[in-house]
């Protein structure tokens, strides 16, 4: 009997989804903007994405300023970790094998994105938008015409 | 300051950055799919928020110290066609990966390790930019550094003003219908 009851606790505990995660984005994202602009002013640099990571091929830029954002990436995932931890939402997870394909395939067009013309990625939205820089506002047309294309070769074609 | 001191302290900004993206779930991938789903409000709404505080924030940095202030961002590039070719690529990238650069380190930090699939498979595509299409087309295009305000011949604080406005009245019909 005690065995029985003690496998329906078990059973019992479904945790219920935490919502928190979007109960206060707007705030969040307002930390994240305050802070890259606090940066700026404290060391004359701010958050940029894709040429962060050509220190992953050698290529550390002039004053090694590819190396400083890539440590600052390395930031983020450790800030991310904190975030998930404190939070209740880590949850370590391997790779699903029908999935390795299109992390592969998406991360090499990333790779090749990043690079055919610096500034081509998350950092047009965060950064080079409010910098009032017109290859930003390209590049920012071009993300949304490539990822149109998929969500038409995918979702798009699998809602038919 | 020594060079080994402002990483450290780049670190600490990253892990800031980070905490903050992970409290938010942002996204930019997964926001793009929900507007062309059409329940882009979510993302609009960030986006708003971060374009209009780092707007302000970046144009005030000129006036307190003249060495910042606006600055170009990456080039353009054969006029604009590599910016836009090179995004192209990147948002077919971050869609079928399923995370932008933010989402991807974020993901990473969540524990989920197929984001660290993705992330090394950035090397290849950009080793095959970097050693080979970059030598050949480097030579090819003219590159540009140009900002709004010099491409419209309009003085930046009036372009950061519209575009804020702009951007701050947007917000609150996209909070409006929220409400």
């Amino acid at each position: 009997m005690p065995k029985k009851t003690k496998k329906q606790t078990k059973k019992e505990p479904e945790k219920p989804a935490k919502k928190h995660v979007f109960k206060k984005p707007m705030l969040f994202v307002a930390g994240f903007a305050i802070l890259n602009v606090i940066m700026y002013l404290a060391i004359g640099k701010f958050w940029i994405g894709g040429s962060s990571f050509l220190p992953m091929v050698g290529q550390l830029g002039p004053e090694s300023k590819f190396l400083f954002a890539f440590i600052v990436n390395i930031g983020v995932i450790i800030g991310a970790l904190i975030g998930a931890i404190t939070s209740g939402e880590f949850n370590f997870r391997m790779p699903k094998k029908e999935l390795l394909p299109s992390a592969i395939f998406g991360g090499i067009l990333i790779g090749i994105g990043v690079t055919l013309a610096p500034g081509t990625c998350t950092t047009s939205f965060v950064t080079g938008m409010p910098m009032l820089s017109v290859s930003s506002f390209l590049s920012a047309a071009g993300i949304f015409i490539g990822a149109f294309i998929v969500y038409k070769l995918t979702m798009g074609g699998a809602k038919k | 300051m020594n060079f080994a001191a402002l990483l450290f302290i780049g670190l600490l900004f990253g892990a800031g950055f980070g905490y903050f993206v992970q409290r938010a779930g942002l996204c930019f991938a997964h926001g793009m799919g929900e507007i062309f789903i059409g329940k882009g409000k979510r993302i609009i709404r960030l986006f708003l928020v971060i374009f209009i505080l780092t707007s302000i924030g970046f144009l005030v940095s000129g006036y307190i110290n003249p060495a910042l202030g606006l600055k170009t961002i990456g080039q353009i590039r054969g006029y604009g066609f590599y910016n836009l070719l090179a995004g192209m690529f990147f948002g077919a990238g971050i869609f079928w990966n399923g995370g932008c650069i933010l989402g991807t380190l974020r993901q990473m930090g969540e524990g989920n390790m197929h984001f660290l699939v993705a992330f090394i498979s950035f090397t290849p595509g950009m080793a095959l930019v970097v050693y080979l299409l970059n030598p050949i087309l480097e030579h090819g295009y003219a590159v540009q550094n140009i900002l709004l305000p010099g491409l419209l011949g309009v003085a930046a604080p009036f372009v950061t003003g519209v575009l804020v406005a702009g951007s701050a009245i947007w917000l609150y019909f996209v909070m409006k219908k929220k409400a």
